[in-house]
């Protein structure tokens, strides 16, 4: 297991000192909201009030709550085009929403006046198709933001990368660009560069759609030792061993609407809605006829061989 | 060739004087000319592809004007219009010449940039305001330097127009160019052929110059995609070797 307790505990501490994001970074971290409480031991990282979106005449979120504590892993599953994606990006505030409120560590962050920028150097997020900047070389991806915003020395933001694409196993692709990488490897890069910024939150949006089958796992490893090393994170994905192992919590969304909740175990072992019922089934009939399918071509394809 | 070989050639040597002046004049018409049209290009461009209110509508004018009116209406406006009553602006003829070059180039320059700005994916700008970037910083970060490498090999185009219109605001404004020296001495010593022969060659060689350099900068700024096509295919030599 990769362990990326060092990393998230190191960004916090010198953040905290004032070394790691540079002293400016914490200032405005706290400028954020001057009169926030300080978020005690029980304050919730995220959370959604009654938050409601729509894209013209098509509702996308209509009255989602939800709350993930810190540290925990909120796992979010259901039909595509039921909102899930658009949920992420108004968490991260790159939608704005209708109506209903978001709070981020004790703090209304969709109120008025509130930093949009630096809300969101606290929430990293993560997306289906990377999204790598394809003009600039890996470890310059990865040290972009801390040169811009956090205003880090490169020799210094360098350092820090190098350590981030070390724990994601790619500390000999620094000098690469990511055309040059699989799809596998531009992911972690992707998470990678979401933590360079010291995020408390990590929003992940089917990071492992786009990706071959066999390039999953690598992927799917570096989110589950992050989970494991403390990060809250809220996951929208289709993997539902994940949702199973990491998550904390699991939310079944359609059309707009939490469907269902629960534990991960309870949600998909045993769901009380038929919506939900349906959609499970739906996810695991489509695996097994696809298998059916190669298995039968692959014993036609033998018959074929002895005749 | 007995044609060719018929012209007084020492005619020409003998005046080079004269043509060097005038290329010396045109490099630097042209050279303020092509690198005011790019900053003019990006800044508009910018405004256009991101909708910046007022800013976006005026420069849709000025290239609209620009684009539908020819270039020897504008510089006569320019040189000759601006100095009479109301306006009384003076200019001299090299500052018109620049300026002219600079406001004609700037307006193709614009659509240029503003193709490019706007071919650059969302997500990558998505990307750039996710990890807490500005406006600008996004821009100056992400937009410029992806949508700018887009819009270079247009930007081959418009430069050589620019160089080549030096050639039609010189005579018009007696500006000492390479064209309007060209023509002065043709017009007292009536060697026509020879002169302007001389001169499409030296326009010919200064447009293969101008437009190589663009084209190392596009190679040198060329996008990895684009370097990884060649480093396939010397892999692939290679291999072969």
């Amino acid at each position: 297991m990769l362990d990326f307790s060092p990393a998230v505990s190191f960004y916090r501490s010198t953040k905290a000192r004032g070394v790691g994001l540079s002293r400016q970074a914490v200032e405005s971290s706290a400028r954020v909201a001057p009169d926030a409480p300080v978020p005690s031991a029980g304050t919730p990282a995220v959370r959604a009030e009654a938050i409601r979106k729509s894209f013209g005449d098509n509702v996308v979120l209509d009255a989602v709550d939800l709350t993930v504590g810190a540290g925990q892993v909120l796992v979010v599953i259901g039909p595509s085009g039921s909102g899930k994606s658009t949920l992420l990006r108004c968490i991260n505030l790159l939608e704005p929403i209708d109506s209903g409120r978001i709070f981020f560590e004790g703090q209304e962050i969709t109120a008025r006046g509130v930093k949009v920028d630096q809300v969101r150097q606290r929430i990293g997020i993560v997306f289906q198709q990377f999204n790598l900047f394809p003009h600039l070389k890996v470890i310059d991806n990865l040290t972009l933001a801390a040169r811009r915003v956090g205003k880090v020395p490169r020799a210094e933001a360098g350092l820090r990368a190098l350590d981030l694409l070390k724990l994601v196993g790619l500390e000999d692709k620094t000098r690469q660009y990511p055309h040059q990488l699989s799809g596998g490897q531009q992911q972690r890069v992707a998470i990678a560069r979401a933590l360079m910024m010291a995020p408390h939150v990590m929003l992940f949006d089917e990071v492992t759609s786009a990706l071959d089958p066999e390039l999953v796992g690598e992927v799917l490893i570096v989110m589950r030792d992050l989970a494991r090393s403390g990060m809250t994170m809220i996951v929208v994905t289709h993997e539902m061993q994940f949702a199973r192992d990491v998550g904390d919590h699991l939310m079944f969304i359609d059309e707009g609407r939490i469907v269902e909740q629960g534990k991960p175990a309870d949600v998909l072992d045993h769901p009380k809605e038929e919506r939900t019922l349906r959609f499970l089934r739906r996810s695991l009939q489509l695996a097994e006829s696809l298998e059916e399918l190669t298995v039968g071509e692959v014993e036609s394809h033998e018959e074929g061989g002895r005749e | 060739m007995s044609l060719i070989a018929s012209f007084e050639w020492s005619f020409i040597w003998e005046n080079r004087g004269v043509f060097l002046d005038g290329l010396w004049e045109t490099l630097k018409v042209s050279a303020i000319g092509v690198v005011g049209a790019f900053g003019v290009g990006v800044v508009l461009g910018a405004a256009r592809a991101h909708r910046v209110p007022v800013v976006s509508q005026l420069a849709a004018v000025y290239v609209e004007v620009i684009r539908n009116t020819p270039i020897l209406v504008q510089v006569f406006f320019v040189y000759f219009g601006l100095s009479e009553p109301p306006f009384n602006i003076r200019l001299p003829a090299f500052t018109a010449a620049w300026l002219m070059l600079v406001i004609w180039g700037g307006a193709f320059s614009t659509e240029n940039f503003r193709a490019g700005f706007e071919a650059v994916p969302y997500r990558y700008r998505e990307a750039g305001r996710a990890l807490g970037f500005g406006r600008l910083t996004t821009f100056l970060n992400v937009t410029l330097p992806i949508g700018g490498r887009i819009a270079l090999p247009s930007s081959i185009n418009t430069s050589i127009s620019v160089l080549k219109n030096s050639a039609l605001i010189g005579p018009a404004i007696s500006l000492p160019e390479l064209t309007y020296q060209a023509y002065s001495l043709e017009s007292v010593s009536f060697r026509a052929t020879e002169i302007y022969f001389t001169l499409a060659l030296i326009y010919l060689a200064v447009v293969w110059v101008l437009s190589g350099l663009i084209r190392a900068l596009e190679a040198r700024l060329a996008l990895p995609e684009a370097r990884r096509v060649r480093t396939r295919r010397q892999q692939r030599f290679q291999e072969a070797v």
